[in-house]
């Protein structure tokens, strides 16, 4: 029978060290440096890796048929009231205005310029691709986002969210799974609106002014043919997203305070971390694209 | 379900001061069902933590909290989840989520972790409701019920849905006199169908009428959890 080695915090019972003196030296020296860079960069991207690991979280708990359960399938229904039903005005008057601004410009500029052909693919890859998911995005984040942040911000910094655990209810399958589909069936109905609407009334004021003498449909069918099939596949896949992860990141700010937050910290924090994922989703599909 | 084993068994169990705030001390306790301990605590938020101990919501330096013979540091989170939804607790903790009306509040736990029929636990949440004093079942928001009320419905949603063990932290001074008495009707209506109670209680006062009932008698202190001999 052999005895199992004995560890020991001792200098003289460790392997002797290969590396030569001067190495270790700076290492030493280097060690703190190293550690207070990674400790800064640990806290900078903490919620960038925390919105990750929930993003995967909520598409690995998506797919149980068990996660759906009937409290969080009306925590689904009553949100996405909430974010289809607030976020309808708001979206069709920023796309009628969009597309008074944009279409119409579009339109008047390129027939002045002699190109009027390219007014459906301008159109597709500026308003349609681009301009459409931010603005949806930024609506979603201001009628419901914000609404969502304060709601769970609140529970959490009032002890209701551990009250919830103790009643054997998962914050997460509870709150944020159902709030964050709603979002992303919300973010492609209000994005599939506001492009219809935006093209829509750019028509109707560019055929008004005899800029357009075309019929409507002809004006869509133009659009639809200057369409690519990767934008049939990345601008639905843009709002789902900006959709999901502007849903995502207002249920984990609300979750994920500290104890010295208030509503007064959190708010400001939470617009600037959803505005922030509007622009990166759409930045890197336009990237991607 | 019937349960042969201890409801809860807390052996040598030592929370972790870290993330708990408690005194790292071992605690041991065992409840059979029909058991009723009462434990007495003057601080509530002391008594809260010890709750929270027993739901496997503290994580522990050493031994063990099995709750159904299941040791709840062992489990998944989704068992975790589904062992605490047979747990009626009455908390003196924010517990109200201003989401929901206060009716949604009281069957959501029923809702959450059960297949039964909305109408059925609907039904027998204001069954007991009216047992508690309500005309039916409070549907206005928990912001805007007065403090008895709350503890009125508190009681309604603890025992609620026949749970195995019963966490009761004092809310004798929120409690109406009228609610009293189905207080304890109700605890010792659980515990004739094997459920297990815990009930901390600040003052001798609170549970006297029910003190030839109780066959575990504690005292919860800073130092850990004592018997009290004779009391």
């Amino acid at each position: 029978m052999t005895a199992a080695p004995v560890p020991s915090d001792a200098p003289g019972d460790s392997p002797p060290d290969s590396r030569p003196g001067w190495l270790m030296s700076i290492l030493e020296r280097v060690r703190p440096v190293l550690a207070r860079v990674g400790r800064l960069t640990r806290h900078q991207v903490r919620f960038v890796l925390a919105l990750v690991g929930a993003a995967w979280g909520v598409v690995r708990e998506s797919v149980r048929p068990n996660s759906w359960r009937r409290t969080v399938r009306e925590e689904f229904r009553q949100c996405l009231r909430q974010v289809v039903g607030g976020g309808l005005l708001s979206t069709m008057v920023t796309a009628t205005l969009a597309g008074l601004m944009v279409v119409s410009q579009a339109v008047y500029w390129l027939g002045f310029a002699g190109m009027a052909q390219m007014t459906g693919s301008i159109l597709v890859s500026v308003l349609v691709r681009e301009i459409s998911p931010v603005l949806v995005g930024i609506i979603l984040l201001g009628r419901s986002g914000m609404l969502v942040l304060t709601e769970i911000g609140i529970l959490t910094l009032g002890g209701q969210i551990r009250a919830l655990q103790a009643q054997g209810m998962d914050p997460f399958l509870l709150l944020v799974l159902p709030r964050t589909f709603a979002f992303m069936v919300g973010g492609f109905t209000l994005g599939i609106l506001f492009a219809t609407i935006s093209l829509l009334m750019g028509f109707i004021i560019t055929h008004s002014a005899g800029v357009i003498t075309t019929s409507v449909w002809t004006f869509f069918a133009n659009v639809l043919m200057a369409m690519s099939s990767w934008d049939f596949l990345v601008i639905p896949l843009k709002f789902i997203l900006v959709g999901f992860f502007v849903g995502l990141g207002a249920c984990m700010t609300g979750l994920l305070v500290d104890a010295d937050d208030t509503i007064a910290t959190l708010m400001p924090r939470g617009f600037a971390r959803g505005i922030m994922t509007v622009l990166v989703v759409n930045i890197l599909f336009s990237m991607g694209g | 379900m019937a349960q042969d084993g201890p409801i809860l068994d807390i052996r040598a169990a030592q929370p972790s001061f870290d993330e708990s705030g408690m005194a790292p001390v071992p605690v041991d306790l065992r409840l059979m069902p029909g058991d009723c301990a009462v434990i007495e605590c003057r601080d509530f938020a002391r008594a809260t933590l010890f709750a929270d101990l027993c739901s496997g919501m503290i994580a522990l330096a050493s031994g063990s909290v099995r709750f159904m013979g299941l040791d709840w540091m062992e489990l998944g989170d989704r068992q975790l989840y589904a062992l605490r939804g047979r747990i009626g607790r009455i908390t003196r903790r924010g517990s109200w989520l201003d989401l929901f009306g206060t009716h949604q509040n009281i069957i959501l736990q029923q809702l959450h972790h059960t297949t039964r029929p909305t109408g059925d636990v609907v039904a027998d949440a204001m069954k007991l409701g009216m047992v508690f004093g309500f005309p039916g079942l409070p549907v206005t928001g928990p912001g805007r019920l007065s403090v008895s009320d709350l503890a009125r419905a508190a009681c309604v949603r603890a025992f609620l849905g026949r749970p195995d063990l019963l966490v009761l932290e004092d809310i004798s001074d929120m409690l109406p006199p009228d609610a009293s008495v189905a207080f304890l009707e109700a605890i010792t209506a659980a515990r004739d169908r094997g459920a297990a109670v815990m009930w901390f209680v600040r003052h001798a006062a609170t549970w006297a009428d029910y003190r030839p009932a109780v066959n575990v008698h504690l005292r919860l202190l800073d130092e850990g959890l004592f018997p009290v001999r004779g009391g």
